[in-house]
């Protein structure tokens, strides 16, 4: 199982995360509250803009939280794929010239982005003790439901790195997609606005469920959607190990074409 | 017990001519051609023994260098099987595998540790492949700033220090001065000694003749002598120079 395989590789891909990280935060404090402050200001800006555009009156939580229990999740997803798409294209020189399993690339970065992501959550945190938002068991259900969402992004974008070295202009293509599939994400607003025969829209979207699912067990005391992680959790996998195949298969000619 | 196992060997290269989606539907739209192949190793077969020192000679675009990432796993066959026993340090093309933004002793400890070291053990090393190399006072500069000889250095440098059971060593000395490529010659000496199994591609007839005790010729893809060097260099100054 090649799976297995990626066991042995284990202090590479330790030591790939730690450079990752450190190169951030090598230019000392500044690294590091980059990446409290980037979603800070997102949050601050979008819940002061959309808070007149929309009805927030009809929420039970107070907006800014609600819109940052949407945005870290959605952060984590784009900024991890946006490296993702070009991590065989920026790696060539290495890929070119010495073996080991391509997929650990992205695995490192993956983690990296999830350490971020974890930094970020402070802020979380805070502003739970801000809105004085009581701490529930409930809470703890975030983790299957990041783990469903890391399974589905991980898939995304080992076929996304590896058609982006067919043609590089899958990279832009994506930015586009990303910043069209950020409006169609409740992440500014809830899906309860819009009238029913829409909602498909959002039951389609992976990134949504997901989304909403963090709200009911974060702000909401309340459990997920079972029937839909469940759902959305089996088609990750499915298009995982598909994706992985894919991936696979082109790794022999992926130091042909970079 | 071989080192290194070689059965049918084929290797194809695609030539894709579109780099862009926009490019693929002009092509599509117009009935241009869109692929192409290059047929660079065609059915080879061999194996090498543990201990043995072979020499890889051809003319330029022989295939050499695609034989030899074939044998590195860099690249995959499209046909048939290679097969490797031996934790192998691959040296293809001037150069270890570096990431040309990262500092030398970055680069250092990543491929290290990609050819299979501990972090631990690359830092009890580190010292003597600095040395090696001789590139002390540009251990932090970004590789894409080295001279391609101080380039060699350190990939050599790194690849020796992980003591490698395979060495598979492409043109990389010729880069190097006169004082480093002795030096590297004394080292591949005592490697082949200790038994380690080595392949090299190099023009320099007069090595392959005096180090390796058995040359494979390769033309067009094909293999066309595979024996004792002396004779396989002789054959090739006939035939091909
Ligand atoms: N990544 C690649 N994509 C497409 N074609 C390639 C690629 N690498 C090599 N080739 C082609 O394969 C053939 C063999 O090339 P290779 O680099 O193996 O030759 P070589 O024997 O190492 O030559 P040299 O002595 O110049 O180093 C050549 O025709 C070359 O154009
Ligand atoms: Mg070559």
């Amino acid at each position: 199982m090649k799976l297995l395989e990626l066991y042995r590789y284990r202090e590479l891909i330790k030591h790939l995360v730690l450079r990752e990280i450190k190169g951030r935060y090598k230019q000392s404090f500044i690294g590091f509250f980059w990446i409290l402050l980037n979603p800070l200001f997102q949050m601050l800006i979008m819940s002061f803009v959309f808070s007149f555009v929309i009805r927030t009156g009809q929420l039970s939580v107070p907006f800014p939280i609600f819109v940052f229990v949407g945005l870290l999740p959605w952060t984590l997803f784009s900024n991890s794929l946006s490296s993702g798409v070009n991590i065989l294209v920026d790696n060539a020189s290495l890929i070119r010239k010495i073996y080991f399993p391509r997929e650990i690339l992205l695995i490192a970065t993956l983690i990296a982005k999830l350490v971020d992501f974890a930094i970020a959550s402070m802020i979380f945190i805070a502003m739970m003790l801000y809105y004085q938002i009581p701490f529930t068991w409930y809470m703890l259900l975030f983790v299957p439901i990041l783990l469903v969402q890391t399974v589905f992004t991980f898939g995304l974008a080992l076929v996304l790195s590896a058609l982006n070295l067919l043609y590089r202009d899958v990279q832009y293509m994506f930015q586009l997609i990303l910043s069209l599939w950020f409006y169609l994400t409740p992440i500014v607003y809830s899906v309860d606005f819009f009238p029913e025969q829409y909602r498909w829209i959002f039951q389609i979207n992976p990134m949504s469920v997901f989304i909403n699912a963090y709200r009911q067990v974060l702000l909401g005391g309340d459990v997920f959607n079972i029937p839909a992680i469940l759902l959305g959790g089996g088609i990750a996998l499915v298009m995982f190990f598909i994706s992985y195949g894919l991936f696979k298969k082109m790794e022999g000619i992926v130091a042909d074409v970079v | 017990m071989c080192a290194i196992v070689l059965q049918d060997v084929n290797k194809y290269y695609y030539l894709q001519h579109q780099k862009t989606l926009k490019e693929v539907l002009q092509a599509f739209i117009l009935q241009k051609k869109t692929i192409d192949s290059i047929h660079a190793v065609k059915n080879l077969s061999f194996s090498i023994k543990r201990g043995e020192v072979v020499g890889i000679i051809g003319k330029n675009g022989a295939g050499k260098s695609t034989l030899l990432k074939l044998i590195a796993g860099v690249s995959k066959p499209s046909s048939g099987t290679v097969q490797l026993n031996g934790r192998l340090a691959p040296l293809i093309e001037l150069g270890a595998g570096f990431h040309p933004e990262l500092s030398g002793r970055e680069n250092i400890y990543l491929n290290g540790i990609i050819l299979g070291l501990t972090e631990q053990e690359v830092t009890e090393r580190f010292d003597d492949i600095v040395a090696f190399a001789e590139i002390r006072d540009f251990i932090d500069m970004p590789v894409k700033n080295y001279s391609s000889g101080m380039y060699v250095r350190l990939a050599f440098s790194v690849a020796v220090a992980t003591q490698p059971e395979i060495l598979l060593v492409d043109e990389v000395l010729s880069v190097g001065d006169l004082s480093f490529q002795k030096k590297c010659m004394q080292r591949m000496e005592s490697f082949r000694k200790n038994g380690t199994t080595i392949v090299l591609v190099s023009h320099d007839l007069g090595t392959v003749e005096s180090f390796c005790e058995r040359t494979i010729i390769i033309d067009h893809g094909l293999k066309v002598f595979d024996g004792n060097a002396r004779e396989g260099v002789s054959l090739f100054r006939e035939r091909f120079l």
